[in-house]
Formats: structure tokens, C-alpha cells, sequence
């Protein structure tokens, strides 16, 4: 027992600031009903901006920390605050990118600017260690745990007891309601933001010194925030810090069981998405009702006839065809752009089609790559049978990956799935299942085609053949009912269609495609590797997708052009660097354009959209009579127990024997 | 067991609780086929409740519904729709980003489609002439013909409610629940919806279950009704029974008049 103190020392040390990060988060998405992913990238920023200060110009770190840890954040609450207001009534997917996008270019912009690679992070607390029972114990450990710990005891105290925390709780359980008794839901949703956004500042400084200070790895910080978020069923905040405290616990034992275990050892860091998958798969949907109203679609006519349309698809595939006369040396980059313009098509079809979030595409495509490698090279399978197959070993992983969307819908369906695609990345990727230890594999061309030039054309076929491929299904039944299930799910259930077959179904094919752009990506850079697929690579081509939303089918080719041509032809590479910061604040920007597109309220039953968030309260107390809320609220009408709230001002004349 | 009983919808002792709050206490009632039976009652009856609950979006606490002599008590939405049962939503939950054609078409095809992936990705052509010979037939019904190329999310609500009977009209479901059809037409619209409603049972000898508010559309189609109160059965008649009745006047008509 006593060899497993020390690691239980690292996890509550650890555990206790990702409960307070996930406390901070779980506070925001309560009131304001946005999720921020761009949670950690808070974190990230004050870390930097505290090392910027010390490091870079010499401040005494006290000030350091006052300036990046108390008077950063209201600056950043502030728009937070604003993009929240802004996104109200938007689409669960536009709600997503918004915040996916702000993460992308603030973690973009950081990387940019102090550079991709890990710093040293200054230390400012004493580093001695004290013996606690034979224990050694860091005093920074110490002493961060107890700040997290503190900081998160006296805000539950605050979050009970005080005025503006009974107020908060009321913006969760009816903001209308609220603003009736003279108090401003908007003050009391830019509390919680200012408080969301310390939160994350603190675990970002506390943490930084722990982990290095790495954009990408303090971004990712949220994640492990995301799996005690789940612990506490995205509602309790007491669960809610226990499950930080959990995860990091189980992390850090999981460090002592896979040590010395090659096929464990992606287990530890892993674990935190283990815990939000599996969450969210035994929780399902009667706990996570998704937060905020839905409003319909908005209505426009399409931008192209169908005749212009063809008449466009014609000219693109001829200018395609005419690229390696054009390109010159660059053909190679065009190749990788016909790869990522089926990779956009599938992950079109799912999102824009079927209007379900996937945060685990960039996993498919690696899946399909390894496959690939393994079949032709490995096993020496035709190269066609090998490509074809690929794409096939990706469809059993695409339908896991539709397990969630089952039980989820919307955001608790994004978070499963990109929980899912970092525990593939962490867990298998090296492995030798997938890429090996060295996380390369051999991959080749065909035979009569390895040419540049001639293989240039293979991919045109393909990407030409998943184009129509996709744009068959959309014309289909399939794309029929998808649409009409992204409009309404209830009422396609109730005309007899098995909606959990046609998510599935959607999943699988767009998996499908996506494990031959996987399989091709290994053919054209003739070596398969994961690298380029990471979680991080899903949000960033969910927020692209997005970017060019506005070009409706053509949106995949644009997206591809954009992400793979464009840094090829910048002169600088400052340009390049910033890219990603475009990419975000562009998708950003698109989201809250299309919230703000929207009407204000929907025909009819307007109460029964609005309501919706007061179904789910922090610290519910009943999941059952939730659930059934739920459903009835879905089905609609004024069904369950608000009945019983509307009826105590119904007037009840004669006969009244209550 | 006479005919009757697997003839149409039948829900016995059917009880919806909400953690202490029972919105529905022991409901039982009968809608056979052939027949516009009305579920009428005051704000918060549990008409609404009793309505998800026989369409499998609610499970009850206790009690049966049974479909043309099957319990399907224990089904899921789809596989009731896929026995015929299908319903209309208060808020006209329509496909709102797709046409008025495709609303209606879908009305049907989701039902051809059922839970077979296979069915779901492709339309055999036998099934694209019956949905298109059913989408006609309603549009035609229904007076939607100058609409069909319309966005749903455009329409008027009277419009709107004649999309979503449309929708399952096009299914060709032997039994329909219509939720509230009436809210939010003008007097014109609701004397046309109860005139369609009436030819399509005549026609198809369809049964018909109607929640409803409007007091005069429910007197002029309904053949037997149903009155609701608190989640109990208080009266059940005919439209002059009811209308001639003390309790249901107390209850309902009572807090109108007054």
C-alpha cells in the first residue's frame, strides 16, 4: 500500500485542479447552456501570459500571477459572455464550433507566437518536499492542491449560501422567471463566466509547472475537466470536483500498473477520456437532456440551381483533371488535397447532412491507414482489395463510435465521440494494431501508377467517386430521412422510422469513405502514420467544414483547398503559422452568424422550446422523473410536472372540490 | 372477447406518474376503428401525458395499450408506427428545413423504410410509386398542391396543421392520435381540418383519437367523447351527453362560461 502513497500524493494533486478547472466549466454551461470548449485554451492563455510576464519581461512573480490569474480573465469573460449571447438559440452544432473555433485560435495564436514546442514554465512555489507518513511530499504540491481544494469548497459555499449564488441557480432553473423578479439574467450569467474563466486561469497556473507549458497539452487540460464534468453528470458540482479528484487518482495509478508494459503504456493519459466514454455511454440520455432550445433550420433557397450546380461540377472536375499541367512541383500538395476533400466529404455528410457532431473523424481516417498498411504491405494484398478493405475495417469503428449517438444527441454525442477518438489515439495508435511503436508503417502505391501524375488521377477517381457516392445518399431515402432527423428525430420515430438504425447507418458510411482517405493518405505520402490524425486534427476539420458552410455542397472542396493548397502557396511562414487562428475565429464567426440568422422564436407552442433548460438542474434529484420529462417535453405540450407549476394559477370555478 | 376489442386502440388502467405528481390515475378507454373519439378536458388533465404515453413516448407506471388487439405497451415509437399508430404533435413538430412534398412523403416512406438499414438506404421502385401516388393523393386532400415546393418552416400554422395530418394521412396509419389540432387556426381553418378528418375516416374507415380544446369542433365530429379531469375519467357519452352533463360542465365548460 505504502508504494502506491506517492502516486496517490500526484493524483489528488493533479485531481484537485482538474475538479476545479471541470468546476468552472460545468458553472458556465449550467447558466449560460454553451459549453466552452475552449475551456482549457483560458487555461493555456494565463499560463503563458504569467510565464510572458515573469520570464520574458522580468516581473516579480506575484504581480505575475495577480495580472494573469485575477485581472486576464474578466477581460476574456466579457466576450465569452457575449459569444454566449450571441449563440442562444443556435443549432447544438453552431454552439459547438463557436467555442471549438475560439479554442483553435486561441491555442493557434499561442503556438504561433511562442512556438509549438514545450517550454520550461517558471517555478514560483518552493519546491522543498516535507515527509507526510513516510511520504514525500512537494510543498507546491501542497500548496496547489489546497488553493484548488479551497478554491473550490468556497465556491460551493458561495454557489449555496450567498445571494448572487441562489441568483445563479435560478438563471439555471428559469432565466425568464428571474428577469421577472427584477433580477438581470445577463449580470448573473457574466458572474459565472468571470468565474469560469478564474477557475480555468488557476488550473491553467497550477498546472503548468506540472506538465510543462505546451498549448496543445494545457488546451487538452479541459478534456480531463470534461470526464469529471461527466462524473458529475454535468450538473452537480460536489460530484463534479470528486470526479477531478478521481481521474487524477486513476491516472496516476494507472502510471504504476502500465510501467514497464509497452501495450499499457498510452493507459494513463487515457484514462480520463475512459472515464468520459464510459460516463456518458451508462449515463445516456435521461440524465443529459441537452441544454438550451432548439430552433428549426433556417430556411433559405439553395444558392445554385441544380443545372448550375452540375454545370460547376463539371468545370471543377476538368480544372482538376488540368492540375499536374499547372501545379509543376507542387502536384504533391494537390494529392494530399483530393485525400482531405474525401475526408471533408464524409465528415460533410455526417454533419451537415445528418446534422450529428463527430469529434472522432480524424480516428477513422487513421484506422483506415493502418489497416491499409497492414493488408498491403503486410499481408501483400492487391493494392485496390487492400484500399477498399481499409475503408471497410473503419465501418465496425464508425458504428462504435454511433453507440453514443444512440443514447446522445448533440453535444454529450460530440463529447463522447471526441473522448472516444483521444482514447483511440492514446491507447492504439501506438500499438502494434495500429502504427507500432515507432508510428510509421510502410505504405505503397500501385503498381502501374506510382508516378506522381499517374497517381494524382487514381485520386481523382476516388475523390470524384466519394463525391457521388455522398451525393447519392443525400438523394437516397437515407438522405431523406437524415434530414428530416436532423429537423426532427420524435416525430420521424413516430412515423415508423428505426432512427437509431439510420444514425448507425450514416455513421457507417461516412466511416467508410473515411477509411479509404485514410488508406489513400498512406499511399500518397507512402508511409502511414498517425500523427497528422489526432483528436485535434477532428476539431480543427469540424471548424474548417464549417468556415465554408456558406458554399453548401461545395463546402468539402473549398475546406480542402483551404486546409491542404493554401499554406503552400504562402510566402511566409509566419502566414502558415497563423493559419489556425483564421481557421477558428472564421468558424466562430460563421456560427454566430447563423445563430443570428435565426427567427427569435418558433411558431406555435413557444414556452415548450424555452422551458427546456429549466428540465435539468443542478443537483437533480430524480433521474426517472427527469426522464420522463424529457420525453414529454420532447413529445410536446405542456406534459409532466410543469403541468402541475402552470395549474396553480388556473382559475377553478364551481365544483372545485379541491 | 367481442370484436371490438381488437378493433382499434384500447388502453386500460393506463397511470403516468412524475415523481409524487400522478398526472394520469387509472385511465381506461377505447377508440375502435371507424369512429372519431374525442379525449377532451381542462389545462392539465393529462390528455397530453395520456397521448405521449399510447404513442411510446412515455412509459407509463402502470397499465396497457393495446393496438388492434396486440399489447404494445412495451414498444418503442417506431415499431407502434410500424402497427399502425401514428399522431400528430401539438407544436406540429414538421421537417422544417424540407418541402411541403417531402414532409408529406416522408409520411409514408419512414414507415416503408421501418428499422432495416437496408430499406433505409434505398427506395425499391414499387415503394417510390406508392409514395408518390399517396403524397398526391394528400396534397390533393389537403389543399396543399400550391404549397408543395414550399419550405415547412415557411408556412402559416393553419398550414402547418395540415402538413403534419398530411404526414400521416400519407402513412396510411389505421389509427391516428391528433394532438390539439385546432390551436392557433381561425374558426374557417378549423371547420376545414374537421371536414378533412371526417372524409378520411369515412374513406378509409381509419380510427380517429382527438385531444382537443375547441369545443364546437369537437361537438360536430367526435362520436363519442371522453372527458378528463386531474388524470381521471369523469364522464363518458356521446357530444349530447356531454354537453347535457353537470360534472363536465363543473369541470371543464364551468370555468369558461363563468
Amino acid at each position: 500500500m505504502n508504494d502506491l502513497l506517492p502516486f496517490l500524493v500526484v493524483g489528488v494533486t493533479t485531481g484537485s485542479i482538474y475538479g476545479l478547472a471541470a468546476m468552472g466549466l460545468v458553472l458556465t454551461y449550467k447558466t449560460s447552456g454553451i459549453f466552452n470548449f475552449a475551456h482549457g485554451a483560458i487555461a493555456a492563455l494565463a499560463a503563458y501570459a504569467f510565464y510572458d510576464l515573469t520570464t520574458l519581461r522580468g516581473l516579480p512573480w506575484p504581480v505575475a500571477l495577480l495580472l494573469a490569474a485575477v485581472v486576464l480573465p474578466p477581460v476574456l469573460a466579457v466576450s465569452l459572455e457575449r459569444m454566449a449571447r450571441g449563440l442562444a438559440g443556435a443549432s447544438v452544432t453552431m454552439k459547438i464550433v463557436a467555442t471549438v473555433g475560439l479554442q483553435l485560435a486561441i491555442t493557434g495564436a499561442l503556438m504561433a507566437h511562442y512556438g509549438a514546442a514545450g517550454l520550461p514554465f517558471p517555478t514560483f512555489l518552493p519546491v522543498d518536499t516535507v515527509t507526510v507518513s513516510g511520504v514525500h511530499v512537494g510543498i507546491d504540491q501542497l500548496i496547489s492542491a489546497s488553493v484548488a481544494a479551497a478554491g473550490a469548497a468556497a465556491f460551493f459555499l458561495f454557489f449555496r449560501l450567498s445571494s448572487l449564488g441562489v441568483r445563479m441557480r435560478a438563471v439555471v432553473d428559469d432565466p425568464d422567471l428571474l428577469e421577472l423578479t427584477g433580477t438581470s439574467a445577463f449580470a448573473v450569467r457574466s458572474w459565472a463566466w468571470l468565474i469560469g474563466s478564474w477557475f480555468a486561469a488557476i488550473s491553467g497556473i497550477l498546472l503548468a509547472p506540472q506538465i510543462g507549458l505546451d498549448a496543445l497539452l494545457l488546451t487538452l487540460l479541459v478534456v480531463q475537466a470534461y470526464g469529471a464534468a461527466a462524473v458529475g453528470m454535468f450538473a452537480s458540482l460536489p460530484l463534479t470536483y470528486a470526479g477531478g479528484l478521481l481521474i487524477g487518482v486513476l491516472a496516476a495509478f494507472a502510471t504504476t500498473i502500465a510501467a514497464g508494459s509497452q501495450a499499457l503504456a498510452g493507459l494513463p493519459p487515457a484514462v480520463p477520456f475512459l472515464v468520459l466514454f464510459v460516463v456518458l455511454l451508462v449515463a445516456g440520455r435521461s440524465r443529459l437532456a441537452d441544454a438550451g432550445t432548439h430552433r428549426p433550420a433556417p430556411v433559405s433557397a439553395p444558392l445554385l440551381t441544380p443545372r448550375a450546380t452540375r454545370g460547376f461540377a463539371v468545370a471543377a472536375t476538368v480544372l482538376a483533371a488540368a492540375v499536374p499541367l499547372l501545379a509543376g512541383p507542387r502536384l504533391p500538395v494537390y494529392a494530399n488535397a483530393l485525400v482531405f476533400l474525401l475526408i471533408f466529404t464524409s465528415l460533410y455528410l455526417l454533419v451537415r447532412i445528418s446534422g450529428q457532431v463527430s469529434l472522432a473523424h480524424a480516428a477513422l481516417v487513421a484506422v483506415g491507414s493502418a489497416t491499409f498498411s497492414h493488408l498491403a504491405v503486410g499481408a501483400g494484398l492487391p493494392w485496390l482489395l487492400a484500399v477498399l478493405l481499409a475503408g471497410a475495417a473503419a465501418v465496425p469503428v464508425g458504428a462504435v463510435v454511433a453507440i453514443p449517438a444512440i443514447r446522445l444527441s448533440g453535444l454529450f454525442l460530440a463529447l463522447a465521440t471526441f473522448g472516444f477518438g483521444l482514447l483511440l489515439e492514446r491507447l492504439l495508435y501506438r500499438s502494434g494494431v495500429m502504427f507500432g511503436a515507432t508510428g510509421t508503417l510502410p505504405a505503397a502505391r500501385p503498381e502501374h501508377f506510382s508516378s506522381d501524375t499517374a497517381f494524382y488521377y487514381v485520386l481523382l477517381a476516388f475523390a470524384a467517386g466519394g463525391m457521388v457516392l455522398v451525393a447519392a445518399v443525400t438523394r437516397s431515402r437515407l438522405g431523406r430521412l437524415l434530414r428530416a432527423m436532423a429537423d426532427s428525430p420524435t416525430s420521424l420515430a413516430t412515423l415508423g422510422a428505426g432512427i437509431n438504425v439510420t444514425r448507425v447507418t450514416v455513421f457507417c458510411v461516412s466511416a467508410f469513405i473515411a477509411g479509404i482517405a485514410g488508406a489513400l493518405h498512406a499511399s500518397v505520402s507512402q508511409s502511414a502514420t498517425g500523427t497528422p490524425f489526432t483528436a485535434y486534427a477532428s476539431l480543427t476539420w469540424l471548424a474548417v467544414l464549417v468556415l465554408f458552410s456558406v458554399a453548401r455542397s461545395a463546402a468539402p472542396v473549398l475546406a480542402a483547398l483551404f486546409l491542404t493548397v493554401a499554406p503552400a502557396y504562402s510566402s511566409s511562414d509566419t502566414a502558415v503559422d497563423w493559419m489556425p487562428v483564421l481557421f477558428g475565429l472564421g468558424a466562430m464567426l460563421v456560427a454566430l452568424h447563423e445563430a443570428s440568422a435565426r427567427p427569435r422564436t418558433t411558431t406555435g407552442d413557444g414556452t415548450a422550446g424555452a422551458s427546456s433548460r429549466a428540465r435539468e438542474r443542478i443537483g437533480a434529484p430524480s433521474a426517472a422523473r427527469e426522464r420522463l420529462q424529457a420525453a414529454a417535453g420532447r413529445a410536446g405540450g405542456r406534459a409532466g410536472p410543469d403541468t402541475g407549476r402552470l395549474r396553480v394559477g388556473r382559475p377553478r370555478q364551481q365544483g372545485d372540490t379541491r | 372477447m367481442t370484436s371490438s376489442e381488437h378493433d382499434g386502440l384500447r388502453v386500460d388502467g393506463l397511470t403516468i406518474a412524475f415523481g409524487g405528481n400522478t398526472a394520469v390515475d387509472g385511465l381506461s378507454f377505447a377508440a375502435p376503428r371507424g369512429r372519431i373519439t374525442g379525449l377532451i378536458g381542462p389545462n392539465g388533465a393529462g390528455k397530453t401525458t395520456t397521448f405521449n404515453a399510447c404513442s411510446g413516448l412515455l412509459r407509463p407506471s402502470a397499465g396497457s395499450v393495446r393496438l388492434f388487439g396486440t399489447d404494445i405497451t412495451g414498444r418503442g415509437p417506431a415499431a407502434r408506427a410500424q402497427h399502425g399508430l401514428g399522431r400528430t404533435f401539438q407544436r406540429m413538430d414538421l421537417f422544417d428545413s424540407l418541402t411541403v412534398e417531402q414532409n408529406i412523403a416522408l409520411g409514408l416512406e419512414a414507415r416503408l423504410a421501418r428499422s432495416n438499414p437496408l430499406k433505409q438506404l434505398r427506395c425499391p421502385r414499387r415503394d417510390r410509386t406508392s409514395v408518390r401516388a399517396a403524397t398526391e393523393a394528400v396534397l390533393e386532400l389537403c389543399d396543399l398542391g400550391p404549397h408543395r415546393g414550399d419550405p415547412a418552416g415557411s408556412l402559416s400554422t393553419g398550414q402547418r396543421r395540415l402538413v403534419d395530418l398530411g404526414r400521416v394521412l400519407a402513412g396510411g396509419f389505421d389509427m391516428l392520435l391528433l394532438d390539439e389540432p385546432s390551436s392557433g387556426l381561425d374558426s374557417a381553418e378549423t371547420r376545414r381540418f374537421g371536414r378533412i378528418v371526417t372524409r378520411v375516416v369515412a374513406d378509409s374507415g381509419c380510427g380517429v383519437l382527438l385531444v382537443e380544446h375547441d369545443m364546437s369542433l369537437v361537438m360536430s365530429i367526435c362520436e363519442h367523447l371522453y372527458v378528463l379531469d386531474f388524470g381521471k375519467m369523469i364522464f363518458e357519452g356521446d357530444p349530447a351527453d356531454v354537453r347535457a352533463s353537470d360534472a363536465v360542465r363543473a369541470a371543464y365548460l364551468g370555468s369558461e362560461a363563468a
